[in-house]
């Protein structure tokens, strides 16, 4: 199960552009599984109308 | 005047004494540097000692302040950055392999105010690398050492200007905060910082981690002395897109107001989550605190830790994904010029989805309207400056990291200004901080809510014996 996981990872790394050894891959597998949970646990807070904190301004717009 | 005494002046102390002619500019950045090189060795404080361009600049201090010309309270005393500020001419390095030969041909925003307001640049500080990752033991740069005892870390990732400062190696620092990289070394070091209103002092020049999060700041060694430095950097910055078109309040001017009649709220009940907890001692030095703003005139009331305990997430899903999109070209070319620890946990943001990364900014809008609308009921909140006391050197788990409850990341992700003052010490002598968060823009009354704190008690008046 964990080498099936490592092998998403090794795909995904690829992906992304990165070489990264088996060492390596073995290495984040706690935290990058740690940080897919982390991102999925914080859609359960989120309501249909919450948008995104960071907003593009038009040039120009004052902000506060 | 004792030169250990001179080198832990406050700059408010320093300043006047200035004034009064005790002592030149040049005398005081002389004893700083005879100080620096008699005991950095053991703290590695300094990456970069700027020590002839100090002298220079002291010199011409001096020369000003004799002819009467006065820049302020700022002029003529020494101070540090944190190695993430561009200095034109100086080396940046941000402890890295990958900036380690970095000669800037700008100035940060904040970097040319404190130059106009006097003051003179000892040197370029340690930190951990590109403010990310743990103490860094693979960088070009060995890891800064905690004054109050050299096995424990100082905190991060300013772990430089708050270990110099508890050092006396200098009036003033600054500091960069994206998770707690100002009040985490404050915190252990037994110093004050100040992470202030997220947009409310430039950003421009200060090499990012997370453009959303970052904030700059000052340290300090007194909650007047951080006042002072607020007020030369603060201000709008059109180089900055995240600068606020706000008006900067008199920083010193609500300072001896006192705190009767405020309302301070306490964000007690998860301390936070994961089943780390809450260090016993660190919980027993924080409501001896409260039992102090309480004496002092404050009435303190409970409130609800849950939105408080998930902004953690939120902040590190942003944090990583911003962070590996700022270093994604060099990590994909040279990724062994980074470090072991700020690999590991940057990588973690290239795999994470777009979508994942939306999410949290919209989790982020929900909880920080959550956590302000706590302002409805009270004035403040306070919490502990970090969960538990600084970590040996020995002792420290990477993988660890990120589980830990975290009591500064709330407020990168609200932006809300917030203070680390000290508040006492463990039974092993390492020093705790106590964090007062106020509404945004209202750094005026964390200043006030930690002077008076600080005026009560003596814990800012402890040196660690170096």
């Amino acid at each position: 199960m964990v080498e099936e996981l490592i092998e998403n990872l090794r795909i995904a790394s690829k992906r992304a552009g990165l070489d990264l050894s088996d060492d390596e891959l073995e290495r984040l597998f706690p935290g990058v599984n740690r940080a897919r949970k982390q991102a999925a646990e914080l859609r359960e807070l989120i309501a249909a109308g919450d948008e995104p904190a960071a907003h593009f301004n038009v040039p120009g717009a004052a902000r506060k | 005047m004792d030169p250990n005494l001179v080198c832990y002046l406050t700059i408010a102390e320093a300043a006047a004494a200035l004034r009064r002619k005790e002592f030149s500019a040049v005398e005081l950045t002389e004893a700083l540097l005879k100080r620096i090189e008699a005991l950095d060795g053991e703290l590695h404080c300094f990456i970069s000692l700027t020590a002839d361009v100090a002298l220079k600049h002291a010199k011409q201090a001096e020369e000003e302040i004799r002819s009467g010309t006065d820049r302020g309270p700022l002029h003529g005393i020494p101070i540090a950055l944190k190695d993430l500020y561009a200095t034109r001419g100086i080396r940046t390095t941000c402890h890295s392999a990958v900036l380690e030969n970095w000669v800037p041909d700008h100035d940060a925003t904040t970097v040319t105010k404190l130059r106009q307001a006097g003051t003179i640049l000892l040197g370029k500080l340690g930190m951990h690398e590109f403010a990310f990752g743990g103490p860094s033991v693979d960088t070009p740069f060995p890891a800064v050492r905690n004054p109050w005892n050299t096995d424990h870390i100082p905190g991060g990732s300013s772990s430089g200007s708050g270990a110099a400062l508890a050092a006396g190696f200098c009036y003033g620092a600054l500091g960069s905060d994206t998770g707690g990289s100002i009040r985490t070394p404050s915190s252990h070091c037994g110093i004050v910082g100040i992470k202030p209103t997220y947009g409310r002092v430039s950003r421009y020049g200060v090499i990012p981690l997370s453009w959303s999060l970052d904030h700059a700041g000052p340290m300090a060694r007194s909650v007047e002395d951080c006042a002072i430095l607020l007020q030369a950097i603060a201000g709008y910055d059109s180089k900055d897109p995240a600068s606020a078109h706000v008006a900067v309040p008199n920083f010193r001017s609500e300072l001896k107001a006192g705190i009767k009649g405020l309302r301070v709220g306490v964000p007690r009940d998860h301390w936070f989550d994961e089943n780390r907890g809450i260090d016993q001692e660190t919980e027993k030095i924080f409501n001896q605190a409260i039992e102090v703003l309480r004496e002092l005139g404050a009435s303190v009331v409970e409130i609800d830790g849950k939105p408080f305990s998930l902004a953690r997430k939120a902040n590190q899903t942003i944090l990583v994904c911003e962070a590996y999109a700022y270093h994604e070209k060099t990590y994909q070319e040279t990724p062994m010029r980074f470090g072991s620890s700020v690999r590991r946990r940057m990588l973690e943001g290239a795999f994470l989805s777009a979508a994942d990364y939306i999410s949290a900014q919209r989790a982020r809008a929900a909880l920080n309207e959550q956590i302000c609308a706590n302002f409805a009921r009270v004035d403040v909140f306070a919490m502990p400056g970090a969960p538990r006391p600084p970590e040996a050197f020995a002792k420290i788990d990477p993988n660890e990291q990120n589980l830990r409850p975290n009591f500064t990341n709330p407020f990168n992700l609200t932006g809300l200004p917030t203070i680390s003052v000290p508040c006492g010490f463990t039974a092993g002598s390492l020093p705790t901080g106590l964090q007062i968060v106020a509404p945004a823009f209202d750094e005026p009354t964390c200043f006030r809510v930690a002077y008076a704190y600080e005026q009560a008690t003596d814990w800012h008046h402890q040196r660690p014996a170096l």
